[in-house]
């Protein structure tokens, strides 16, 4: 559980200096910091999910349907922010 | 990391809490896949409102709110540990600070609207404020019912004596619920702060 959270934190700090530092008024920069910063999210979400919330030991339905929740929502976002 | 989550997978899938719950989760994710949606698609719209908006918020509340809540969730899955393996007491302390995460959450918030306020923004300022009040109203009471969760799973961790079958289901719900919390906040942190 300890790596996971350590990997958490690190994933918020990337996702502060992404947003704060990285972000410039070039188009192509902005569009790939929002890229990252949306990604990162969904992988901090799925790993939450996994381990926190016990799910990679569940059964398939429900490891489909919280994937199935991670794809739309990042396909959603990536698509309305891009 | 895999590997070692390959040697603790057990033999049989099984629903992690009880499968109501899960109900209750994956509904309560959808409405705020939704409302998440909806908050890109009006800004989408009008992205300089958003834009100036979102430029007066406070990142350091976000942020410190995120390191809490991953804080909080980190020492509800050791709680779960701990108790799992017989010891009810180092599970009990666990959901203190846990709970001592969750409080400290709750008063960020608080010290946030404050602000806020005072400057004279409310939810009817403009859409962005709008949504930022209902998201984090609507997750900040989220907080508070897994807060009580917590507080329930803990006094029943309290009664149990050291060395005895604990009975688990409580805690596990209610770390699946207070883990929901956190991911909730999750994906509201970048879309309301960060995101440009």
């Amino acid at each position: 559980m300890t790596p996971v959270w350590l990997v958490l934190m690190l994933a918020t700090g990337i996702s502060w200096w992404l947003a704060t530092g990285a972000y410039s008024s070039a188009h192509d920069s902005r569009r790939l910091a929002t890229t990252g910063v949306l990604v990162i999210a969904l992988i901090k979400g799925r790993l939450i999910i996994r381990t926190f919330m016990e799910v990679d030991r569940a059964p398939r339905a429900l490891r489909f349907a919280t994937d199935a929740w991670l794809l739309a929502l990042g396909t959603a976002l990536l698509t309305l922010y891009l | 990391m895999s590997s070692r989550a390959a040697i603790e997978r057990k033999p049989s899938a099984r629903i992690p809490g009880e499968t109501g719950l899960w109900v209750l989760v994956l509904g309560d994710l959808t409405v705020f896949a939704l409302f998440f949606s909806a908050f890109a698609f009006y800004r989408s719209r009008d992205v300089e409102l958003y834009q100036a908006s979102q430029a007066t918020l406070n990142r350091h509340y976000g942020v410190a709110n995120t390191l809490l809540l991953l804080t909080g969730s980190w020492l509800v899955a050791l709680a779960l540990e701990s108790a799992r393996n017989r010891l009810p007491s180092r599970a009990a302390r666990l959901l203190v600070l846990a709970i001592g995460c969750g409080s400290a959450f709750a008063v960020v918030k608080y010290c946030e609207y404050g602000e806020k306020v005072r400057a004279g923004i409310g939810p009817a300022t403009n859409d962005f404020f709008m949504y930022y009040f209902v998201l984090t109203g609507i997750h900040f009471l989220h907080v508070l019912v897994g807060l009580g969760l917590l507080c329930w799973a803990f006094v029943r961790l309290r009664g149990s004596a050291a060395g005895a079958e604990p009975r688990l289901v409580l805690l596990e719900c209610s770390g699946i619920y207070w883990h929901m919390v956190d991911l909730l906040w999750i994906v509201l942190f970048p879309l309301l702060y960060l995101l440009r």
